[in-house]
């Protein structure tokens, strides 16, 4: 009997130990070359996506048969839940795909790795990165993510739709006053035909605070937030924002606000869009392809988002990075993975636009003779666009909560709860506040 | 000494068999807790140490207007949901009670509910029920009513998450059943001999023996209401919207701590909820003396 319990007692040891292997047990083995090392990668997608990741990795194990990667992808939906609870563990996989919009919460934090001396000993080699690019990875100089592909946004329109309706299309340099007229002439045409319940013009974007506002506000001459991290508007831009949704509201181009909730968050599929029950909708422009598949009665048309008449370009860089954690135990595998994903030529051919336009030019010029017809129109509105984009500053931590109340600013709108003075002041306060407490 | 040998071995195998369960209840409830307790006094993001700030993850609570919005959609669902679903439970119950053809097959049915209802794929179901454009909306298009969206309307979001919690009644239902079938036969026989009529026996034989029954059914659906997340977190999308009108206690306690990397303030609203569960089970022991009643 004693044995047994001895026998018990060391498994359970045993099973303990290995719990904090992880992180512990490692750590002196990495940078020695020739030995065999795992590192692990995790990124956001669904299973169509997962498997041209699946096929970069097979190809960077074949390249670097002494390093082996574990793939642990997940849908965006809990990717950053997930990935914020690992990061506290201290036991997040080794290269972690990151967005703008989050980088800040983390690198401000001190969790991700500085990459600059990976970058000065050509570990990773940038040299074939536009500097907005490379900078759009940026965060006080220090270089944190590299991009795998970078994209701008604009909206989309059913062409079908618009010329059945016999409404002309928006065009590629609209202005936001063309916009709020072919939303509406769209909208005029729906209820001519007595189409006018369950269909209009454009989807309410008021709450859309990244990226749509923020063009908005880049066009005025003003940034959404400041390098160092304030808000850069002033409660008067955001009251004539409202203003200009609540308008379109009240004549019905828009959906009322219990349809408009329904439909935030949606699946491509299932989007107000997709369903021909709006003509116009923002996305960012590497999504194009997958409305078009989706929508296979129709062409979908992309134009820029509306600009303001004698304004600025509202242009910045958006995209997908790679990023690593600064407690990873193989910070040169990480890297050489890396490099790999984003400079090797096989690499590029099958990644393809997966996360928009590639961040190096020459994977760019060898990946463009492959595309489809939809992705040739996506790739050259990428280009296009990108010529004229700036990189923003990373937004001060706490972002993903000002973002919330953003879209409870407009939604407070929507249903009449507030009025547009209200909520504006509201959300300055409420922001100021928390941007106080970084 | 051969004694205490011998005492030992046989614990020592009790221990093993125990350790399971042990290793669960350190690891998994009465550290944590300890942990839990200790953040919740301090300003703790989850990446940079934890920073002792007191108490005021407390005080903040009532400078909060969300953290009051919900308290006040939580204490709505919970005063309303609980109540009518026992009401209904114990309705069943009652017509499940009289020995009628495929009564199994009738009591499985209405259990189903129960066994999927806190499911991912019911709260998406309920989505289209009560969507616009949902099957509700549809049927009340018949009537002339147009365009109610009952999910994504403030003032009605509540009441669809109030609706399935009604609908999952079958597990004290199923604890009714068994009570009711405890209830001693002759009591009843002797009320019908003095003359007593069906409702008369329901307040003064049915009733007074289920107290302890429903006493449990109370205290166990009281404790569970106050911990409602799924529905809400998928009906909303994890929003609690529309304008945090289905946000849960439990779900802003989520959003603070995982979305908004406020695990402090997360761990205080967890400890203050704790707390005010065990007052309100408190509360209802000591009233229970008054009305609950143990058979003799």
């Amino acid at each position: 009997m004693k044995k047994l319990f001895m026998a018990g007692l060391s498994t359970a040891l045993v099973v303990s130990l290995a719990g904090c292997g992880q992180s512990g047990g490692s750590a002196g083995a990495s940078n020695d070359s020739g030995k065999k090392v795992t590192i692990s990668f995790t990124w956001w997608g669904d299973p169509t996506r997962n498997k041209v990741y699946d096929q970069v990795i097979a190809e960077f194990e074949k390249k670097y048969p002494n390093i082996t990667v574990k793939a642990e992808p997940t849908s965006w939906a809990d990717y950053w839940t997930k990935l914020s609870t690992e990061m506290a563990g201290g036991n997040a996989p080794d290269v972690i795909g990151m967005h703008a919009d989050y980088a800040s919460d983390y690198a401000r934090r001190g969790t991700l790795l500085n990459l600059n001396s990976y970058i000065s000993s050509g570990v990773i080699n940038l040299s074939d990165f536009p500097q907005t690019v490379t900078d759009s990875g940026k965060l006080n100089g220090n270089t944190y993510m590299v991009a795998q592909g970078v994209t701008t946004s604009g909206q989309i329109y059913n062409e079908a739709l618009f010329k059945q309706m016999g409404v002309s299309a928006p065009t590629m340099n609209w202005t936001w006053d063309d916009f709020v007229k072919d939303a509406t002439a769209l909208k005029q045409a729906f209820v001519a035909k007595g189409e006018g319940t369950g269909h209009w013009g454009v989807d309410d974007e008021s709450g859309e605070m990244q990226p749509v506002f923020e063009y908005y506000l880049n066009q005025h001459g003003k940034q959404l937030f400041t390098s160092d991290g304030k808000l850069g508007f002033t409660v008067n831009d955001l009251e004539s924002w409202f203003t200009m949704w609540a308008n379109l509201r009240k004549q019905g181009v828009i959906p009322d606000a219990a349809t408009a909730a329904q439909y935030t968050g949606a699946s491509v599929e299932q989007s107000l869009f997709a369903n021909d029950k709006v003509g116009i909708t923002a996305i960012p422009a590497n999504q194009l392809y997958l409305y078009q598949t989706q929508m296979t009665n129709t062409t979908v048309g992309l134009v820029r988002e509306p600009s303001t008449a004698g304004g600025k370009n509202g242009e910045f860089v958006e995209g997908a990075y790679l990023a690593v954690p600064e407690k990873s135990p193989h910070p040169k595998e990480a890297a050489e993975f890396i490099n790999f994903f984003v400079n090797d030529t096989g690499a590029g051919k099958t990644f393809k636009i997966e996360q928009g336009e590639p961040g190096s030019t020459k994977i760019d010029q060898i990946v463009k003779p492959l595309l489809t017809p939809t992705e040739q129109t996506e790739m050259s509105f990428i280009s296009k666009t990108l010529s004229l984009a700036h990189a923003d500053p990373y937004p001060p931590k706490g972002n993903d909560q000002i973002t919330t109340d953003f879209t409870q600013a407009a939604q407070n709108i929507a249903y009449g709860k507030m009025s547009i003075q209200q909520a504006s002041e509201n959300f300055m306060n409420q922001a100021n506040s928390i941007l106080a407490g970084n | 000494m051969q004694y205490l040998r011998n005492a030992w071995r046989q614990n020592a195998v009790a221990y093993l068999f125990l350790a399971p369960w042990l290793i669960g209840l350190l690891g998994l409830t009465i550290i944590p807790m300890g942990a839990s307790l200790y953040l919740s006094f301090t300003n703790y993001d989850m990446f940079d140490p934890a920073k002792w700030v007191g108490l005021s993850n407390y005080i903040q609570m009532f400078h909060d207007p969300s953290y009051f919005s919900s308290v006040k959609v939580t204490l709505i669902y919970v005063v309303i949901s609980v109540p009518a679903q026992l009401m209904i439970a114990l309705g069943v119950a009652l017509l499940l009670n009289r020995g009628m053809r495929g009564l199994r097959i009738y009591r499985a049915i209405f259990y189903v509910p129960s066994l999927f209802g806190g499911s991912v794929a019911i709260a998406l179901l309920w989505q289209q029920l009560f969507g616009g454009d949902g099957v509700l909306d549809q049927i009340l298009s018949y009537f002339g009513i147009h365009g109610i969206n009952w999910v994504d309307s403030p003032s009605t979001a509540l009441y669809t998450l109030i609706v399935l919690a009604l609908w999952q009644f079958g597990s004290p239902m199923i604890i009714f059943l068994a009570g009711l079938k405890q209830v001693p036969i002759d009591l009843y026989e002797a009320a019908t001999i003095d003359g007593a009529g069906k409702v008369k026996q329901f307040f003064h034989i049915t009733f007074p023996m289920l107290t302890p029954i429903i006493f449990f059914n109370l205290v166990m659906q009281i404790i569970s209401s106050f911990q409602a997340f799924t529905p809400a977190y998928i009906v909303s999308n994890g929003t609690g919207g529309p304008l945090n009108a289905t946000l849960f206690y439990t779900l802003y306690l989520y959003q603070q701590g995982f979305t908004d990397f406020h695990m402090g303030y997360a761990s205080a609203m967890a400890w203050v909820l704790l707390l005010a569960i065990a007052v309100i089970s408190g509360m209802l022991f000591l009233s229970s003396k008054k009305w609950v009643h143990y058979g003799e």
